[in-house]
């Protein structure tokens, strides 16, 4: 039962090239090579490097999907080089048979495909992202914890995250504000604190509530569509979220007001009053500091949001406060179960 | 910064408990951590299986002893027995702080640690998490070491360890990023730079950087290795790129099936079938391909690893990355057919020489896991002792190292040494007289080396295995590093590795071909019997004017006497 001959077709490679001793901006280089069917993008970034051009500098390891180090940019998308199949590629590409291939964005270029993960790093020292053993350090080893399969179900997705940094590349809050605490870190952070083991969730929660933390996250839900091991992250950013909103109620941080004056407009009338949301979030002072400019530019664009007593409640909004108040009561089921 | 108390070379398992341990035993040393990758991208994390501890959650009648037995006969008998009952006596323990810490374990109903069977073992004794155990467990590591403050070079390459006279004085190093050569004088420097298999380079499972970089500057720095002809071939690569299929799909009732529908395993192991250990599955399938039951496809012969009877259910749940490697990497859903897969050089027995406190002969020069042989695995290793071994190994090297750090005087590392190595890598990016292209080299190296000191060995293959390497190695001088950048110089460090790749091979060889007997992975068809009056003694090499010199140790008996080993 010999296998068919195996599909062979020249393929380029347009490469993003960059090395900072020599060259003032990056560019791109083309690289043609020969491709067999059932080869990964890794296998022939090998090729090129081995064959073509030993200068071509990118990261690879296990080679096998676990590791995490050959994250890039193929064809606009972040995901790992190794398993990712040429054949599936080329229905994506813009110019017929040429793949681009870039760094991870968000991060600082090293060189060509190369990017520093060291912020990644010194995010996940910044939020904590490990266990603090509820166990003294003097007993460990003596006995297992007994932990339900319920409570292993709830982090168990959560900790096939291989840190290849590919949710933190397509982040669209990331690439506004590098100091966004990023998706990966907020999953590794929900992952912790759904740990019974762990003993500081409250001090973890505390640097998630502040500015650039947890409730900076616009739902764009680009780390969940491209996360290549295929981990709810939205998931984990809404559950950190309820996390806050329950261990800090919703007056302690802008975030969490902001998610409180979305509920009370949703509620009151089914739509944003959204003139006075940014009042609501961060106080008066605050937005005529801050958002000023902005409400002249806005007024010269005309793009000024209606002022509050022209927002009239949406159709049916008698059926939709039944249906609302409904679900808070579910919710506060919910989180009264989980504390029992 | 500069000077550190301790040095420890590698991320993965090993390194970095033996750095956490290191802390906690004093927490007034200055420990780092040198790791050419990002440790959380070790070679630990692609460990699927476990690691085996007699916690008798699974089987209550479990015991220590039971383990320490069957590591011992699955090592044909080559193990160090004090080691193996350090080894399985600590396991139970080191499995529970890694649950006290936060590794996710898979549980079972009574929400104790799960376990299932794997090869060679009496009992279901290897604790898992699914099939990612190593990842979590590095994660859980790393997170860790991020909490307790150890200091990290992440990215950096290690290239000698500097001597003053019989004593190390620490290490020197290429920062990658920058491509500088820096000096790292230490008390106290623990090698846990993981396996040497990738130089079988096509035919392995390693990652591509298992190059063996400790192992090999420890040997050049004189320390001697032990046992290195002892490869391990895994039964179940895929076809196609050597990857692996973890044991426990074997352990979740899997069959090994030939061209003729056969479960063949029932004629080498009747008892323990394809949960037999590896040296003796992956000889069964490479005996039943040579006699013609194998499959053939362009990407050479291979046999059926069949999971279909275990039903979607099963494979999704308890088997998801291999149900994803198979799809990504052969085109195969294992739910509907099965995977097709053939023996692949996986584990390295073989290493630096260490005491059972993760000493080497060398004063302040520590070892531990895959780089090192205390031995624990003797001739062969069982599945789920080798995550088992870098945990407890790590750790006592580590709490060795914290101990003994004290007795050694700090001592410098002079700048005409780092200028030397500067000399040499420079030396390497001349056009003239270099053109040699590594890629071949690797190439040829790994070919030779599964061609001739393979699964099945013979006097006449290994000399030309020997042959071999000797013409690479003078091909190597006229190596050619292209790429002439400071900055994250890959070309430069692939060089560098096949170099460590080559000076290892040889040893590899050189002991597969005095090695006159069959002994666990190590078969010789000219020699298929053990010969215990002979050849029950440890190898060991020494490196002297660029050749290993073979030597030999006794091997550590204890209460188990030498048994034919049959499954």
């Amino acid at each position: 039962m010999a296998d068919q001959k195996e599909e062979m077709r020249d393929i380029t490679f347009r490469v993003l090239r960059f090395n900072p001793q020599v060259d003032s901006k990056p560019y791109y280089d083309d690289y043609t090579i020969p491709v067999e069917k059932g080869i990964t993008v890794l296998r022939a970034l090998n090729y090129i490097k081995e064959h073509v051009d030993p200068t071509v500098s990118f990261r690879a390891f296990c080679q096998a999907g676990i590791c995490g180090s050959c994250g890039m940019r193929i064809n606009g998308i972040s995901k790992l080089a190794c398993t990712t199949q040429v054949w599936d590629e080329l229905e994506k590409c813009k110019t017929p048979n040429v793949i681009k291939v870039e760094p991870l964005r968000n991060m600082p270029q090293i060189k060509d495909l190369i990017v520093d993960m060291d912020p990644m790093v010194d995010k996940m020292k910044k939020y904590s992202n490990w266990i603090e053993s509820t166990m003294p350090e003097s007993k460990m080893g003596e006995k297992e914890f007994l932990i339900a399969e319920e409570e292993f179900q709830e982090y168990d997705k959560a900790t096939d995250c291989i840190l290849c940094a590919s949710c933190m590349s397509e982040c669209s809050i990331l690439r506004a504000n590098k100091e966004y605490v990023a998706p990966a870190i907020l999953l590794k952070s929900y992952r912790m604190n759904a740990d019974s083991r762990d003993g500081i969730h409250e001090k973890r929660m505390e640097a998630l509530v502040q500015d650039h933390g947890v409730w900076d996250c616009t739902h764009c839900y680009r780390c969940q569509e491209t996360c290549v091991k295929n981990i709810p992250i939205m998931d984990a950013i809404h559950g950190v979220r309820e996390e806050a909103l329950e261990m800090r109620g919703a007056k302690d941080t802008s975030g969490a007001r902001h998610a409180e004056a979305f509920m009370d407009d949703i509620q009151k009338k089914g739509k944003l009053v959204e003139a006075t949301l940014p009042v609501r979030t961060n106080g008066l002072g605050w937005t005529l500091t801050n958002l000023l400019p902005m409400a002249f530019k806005m007024v010269l664009k005309r793009r000024t949001p209606p002022p509050p007593p022209l927002v009239k409640p949406s159709k049916g909004i008698k059926k939709f406060r039944e249906e609302f108040q409904e679900m808070s009561e579910h919710v506060k089921q919910d989180q009264k179960d989980r504390k029992h | 910064m500069k000077p550190f108390d301790i040095v420890v070379v590698g991320g993965g398992g090993a390194g970095l408990y033996a750095a956490m341990e290191a802390m906690k035993t004093n927490p007034s040393l200055k420990v780092a951590v040198l790791s050419k990758v990002y440790p959380n991208r070790s070679h630990t994390s692609a460990a699927q299986g476990g690691a085996n501890a007699a916690l008798g959650n699974t089987a209550k009648d479990d015991t220590v002893e039971m383990h320490i037995f069957d590591t011992i006969k699955g090592s044909d008998y080559l193990a160090d027995q004090d080691a193996a009952e350090v080894l399985c006596s600590e396991a139970p323990k080191i499995i529970r702080e890694l649950d006290n810490i936060g590794t996710p374990w898979s549980r079972l109903d009574d929400k104790t640690i799960a376990q299932r069977p794997f090869g060679g073992a009496g009992r279901p004794r290897c604790c898992y998490c699914a099939d990612k155990t190593g990842h979590t467990i590095l994660q859980t590591l790393y997170e860790q070491c991020l909490r307790k403050g150890v200091k990290f070079f992440n990215e950096y390459l290690v290239l000698s360890l500097s001597v003053d006279g019989s004593r190390s004085k620490g290490l020197i190093a290429m920062n990658m990023k920058n491509g500088k050569i820096e000096a790292f004088p230490a008390r106290a420097v623990i090698f846990a730079t993981g396996g040497y298999a990738k130089m079988y380079w096509n035919r392995s499972s390693n990652a591509a950087g298992n190059s063996g970089d400790g192992q090999a500057v420890a040997y050049r720095a004189g320390i001697p290795l032990k046992d290195m002809e002892f490869v391990q071939f895994h039964p179940t690569g895929l076809r196609k790129s050597g990857l692996l299929v973890t044991e426990g799909a074997r352990g979740e009732g899997g069959y090994l099936v030939n061209n003729k529908g056969e479960r063949f395993m029932n004629r080498y192991a009747p008892e323990k079938m394809e949960l037999g250990p590896r040296d003796l599955v992956s000889r069964s399938i490479e005996t039943e391909i040579l006699e013609g039951r194998g499959f053939d496809s362009p990407a050479g012969p291979y046999m059926h690893l069949d999971l279909t009877h275990l039903g979607s259910e099963l494979i999704k749940s308890r088997l998801p990355q291999i149900r994803e490697m198979s799809m990504y990497f052969e085109g195969v859903d294992p739910i509907e057919e099965p995977i097709p897969i053939r023996p692949t050089a996986h584990y390295s027995m073989g290493g630096i020489d260490t005491d059972i406190f993760g000493r080497t002969p060398m004063d302040g020069v520590y070892a531990a896991g895959e780089a090192a042989c205390v031995s624990v695995h003797g001739a062969n290793r069982l599945g789920g002792n080798s995550l088992l071994e870098i945990l407890v190994f790590g750790r006592i090297a580590g709490h060795t190292a914290a101990e003994e750090a004290g007795r050694h005087e700090a001592r410098e590392i002079s700048r005409q040494e780092i200028e030397e190595k500067e000399q040499e890598l420079r030396g390497l990016m001349k056009p003239s007289g270099h053109y040699e292209r590594y890629g071949e080299l690797r190439e040829e190296l790994g070919d030779t080396l599964a061609q001739n000191v393979g699964i099945f060995r013979e006097a006449s293959k290994i000399s030309k295995g020997i042959e071999d390497i000797a013409a690479l190695k003078e091909r190597f001088r006229h190596v050619r590093v292209f790429d002439s950048s400071d900055v994250f110089n890959t070309n430069l460090i692939q060089v560098l590795e096949l170099q460590n790749m080559l000076d290892l091979a040889e040893t590899v060889a050189a002991g597969a071909y005095v090695r006159e007997e069959s002994r666990g992975s190590h078969t010789r068809t000219d020699f298929p019997v053990r010969d215990d009056e002979k050849w029950h003694k440890h190898t060991t090499y020494t490196y002297e004017n660029g050749k290993p010199v073979l030597g030999e140790k006794p091997v550590t008996m204890g209460r188990y006497e030498l048994q034919e080993r049959t499954y």
